[in-house]
């Protein structure tokens, strides 16, 4: 770009004016690029249950929006999603809805998942150390994630909590899940879990389902749906995605997150436009000079577009800089950043520069070389 | 025959329409050759301006016709013309409008960088255009480093350096003081003279009449040749 010397060593000379432009950029790209990633990090954990869970489909009620938007199914429907051809093993699941006491005397709400023995399909993963899901055996056991013990005084195997009333011994702990909920995620047997939450008899929240070694998941849907009515059948992906719409619609993140990047990228935008155009301003004699000694419009347009792109790159890049430090620094806000956000957020600051950069390219593009004999 | 380098036929401008039009230049005709320095005088808002716009290709006569090299140009294209005036008109301007934050050598360097011409070439010529003012040992100053005499010559450098033949100067010295002025008036001359420009001085500062070769008189948007010798005497007499 045989300008882009010209264009920097101008910003150069405005040195002021020109880090107030930055200042700009820098502000709007670090908080797109924070509530972004806040926003990702919330969404790898409003589907905490279904991405943790060793199940590759789940059988619902047709109402279900999401894990905790739900009805229940009738348990009869186990069986005959367990003779469908394609699929391995189903099993049960019921949520619940409790309210725990802390130790401190506190009750806060509690969502029981009660998963039946001896596949407790629903489980997570991974647990903390002596805990297996065999802990769940005997009667009116918990786990308790591995996150939450602090709120129940550094609660240990044995403890015992009252949960509607009823009480509830620790028995182990999970970890790896990360929910992103108001209440806190208690698993417990099913038949546990149905009496401390009054679930009804012969129902179920959802039919976990494992698949046989190369079934076709489409196939084996197909064949589910044409086999149990009224129901809804999602595969691991369509919960997790159920779950990220139900957060991001129904619920006020969504609206909250888009509107604070749009703020932030139009005030960005607003305070760009307002500096160029100042700054452009203070220049117009020497734009009418350039385009007196022979610069054309095009020339003129190159060198304001690359002023806009100098300052949206680097901006953006500083922005970045401060925004991963943070992130390094501040980590219990557990932002997640992937490549997708890096490139929309510098696809952003770019295009806002650009717009921003419009009203000062007019005025220089209408501007009459003529002018500079006008004193 | 003497071949004119830009010439202007009957040019006129009127600014607005019906009962509120301006004629601000009445049909003039002004020829510039090489070799010479045409001084044009007037008051305040006699058309002196107007005049050097014209021939300075940035506005465009409402009437008449203006020839560069021969060639008739025409208004339609803003490119075309900011190309003309790239590549046939260099500019001086009484505030020398040279960016403050370039090197004297990267101001030279301009139209160049606007021709499209290489780094280096820039520097070479740039280079030899701001020696041709006796500016060679301030090639890197920045103009807040240079006296305005100084910048005045830079900018005096910056039309030259595309070879253009003609030099257009609008008020050259009025932001001089005399020992200065003095300096650029000899420039410009030495330049009409040894480099073969057509030098156009549109001033109210009667000591440029010293290096006229044509005088031109604009009044009310009426030009007029006359005498320089005899104005010279004149000024001088009073």
């Amino acid at each position: 770009m045989r300008f882009a010397k010209l264009a920097v060593q101008m910003l150069v000379d405005v040195p002021f004016k020109s880090l107030g432009t930055l200042l700009g950029v820098f502000v709007s790209a670090f908080l797109m690029l924070q509530e972004l990633s806040s926003l990702e990090g919330l969404l790898t954990r409003v589907a905490a249950v279904p991405d943790t869970a060793e199940v590759d489909m789940w059988i619902a009620s047709k109402a279900t929006e999401s894990i905790g938007a739900t009805d229940s199914v009738p348990e009869s429907r186990v069986g005959a999603a367990a003779g469908t051809p394609g699929v391995a093993w189903a099993a049960p699941v019921l949520i619940g809805m409790g309210r725990v006491t802390r130790p401190d005397g506190v009750r806060e709400c509690v969502s029981v998942l009660g998963v039946q023995a001896p596949r407790y399909a629903g489980l997570p993963s991974n647990f903390a150390a002596g805990t297996t899901p065999d802990s769940l055996r005997g009667s009116s056991r918990i786990l308790l994630n591995d996150n939450d013990r602090p709120s129940f005084g550094a609660a240990v195997p044995g403890d015992r909590l009252e949960i509607n009333g009823r009480t509830a011994i620790v028995s182990g702990f999970f970890e790896g899940m990360d929910p992103h909920a108001p209440c806190f995620y208690f698993y417990a047997n099913i038949d546990d879990a149905r009496a401390m939450t009054d679930f009804p008899e012969g129902r179920v929240t959802f039919i976990a389902l494992g698949l046989e070694r190369g079934a076709s998941e489409k196939e084996v849907k197909r064949r589910l749906a044409a086999r149990i009515a009224d129901v809804a059948i999602f595969s691991r992906k369509e919960l997790h995605d159920a779950e990220v719409r139900y957060f991001l619609v129904r619920t006020p993140a969504g609206l909250f997150f888009g509107v604070a990047v749009a703020i932030a990228a139009i005030v960005g935008g607003v305070f760009v436009a307002v500096t160029l155009y100042s700054m452009v301003i203070d220049r117009m004699r020497d734009y009418g000079m350039l385009k007196a000694v022979g610069a054309r419009n095009r020339d003129l347009l190159r060198l304001l577009l690359f002023q806009a792109w100098t300052f949206a790159v680097v901006g953006y890049a500083s922005g970045l800089g401060c925004f991963l430090v943070m992130r390094q620094t501040v980590t219990a806000l557990r932002m997640v950043v992937t490549p997708q956000i890096l490139i929309v957020v510098a696809v952003v600051s770019i295009t806002t520069c650009t717009l921003a950069s419009y009203a000062a390219i007019r005025r220089v593009l209408s501007l009459d070389p003529a002018s500079i004999f006008r004193g | 025959m003497r071949t004119a380098v830009l010439e202007a036929q009957g040019v006129s401008k009127v600014f607005g329409h019906g009962e509120l039009a301006v004629h601000a230049l009445h049909p003039a005709d002004v020829s510039l050759y090489r070799g010479e320095v045409l001084v044009v005088m007037g008051p305040s808002g006699s058309g002196k301006t107007t005049l050097l716009s014209i021939l300075g290709l940035v506005l465009a006569p409402t009437q008449g016709s203006v020839r560069v090299e021969g060639t008739l140009v025409r208004y339609a294209s803003s490119d075309a013309l900011a190309r003309l005036r790239r590549d046939k008109v260099g500019f001086i301007f009484q505030q020398f409008n040279l960016l403050s934050g370039l090197t004297a050598i990267d101001n030279v360097a301009l139209p160049l960088l606007l021709r499209g011409l290489g780094q280096k070439e820039r520097r070479t010529r740039a280079g030899r255009a701001l020696d041709l003012v006796a500016m060679a040992d301030k090639l890197d100053a920045k103009p807040r480093h240079l006296s305005v005499g100084q910048q005045q010559r830079v900018a005096i450098a910056r039309a030259l350096v595309a070879e253009a033949g003609v030099l257009l100067c609008d008020e050259p010295t009025a932001s001089l003081d005399s020992a200065s002025g003095t300096v650029v008036l000899d420039t410009l001359k030495n330049l009409a003279k040894t480099e073969k420009r057509a030098v156009v001085v549109v001033t109210h500062d009667t000591r440029v009449l010293k290096i006229a070769d044509r005088l031109v008189h604009v009044e009310d948007g009426r030009t007029r040749e006359a005498n320089r010798h005899a104005e010279g005497t004149t000024r001088a007499a009073q």
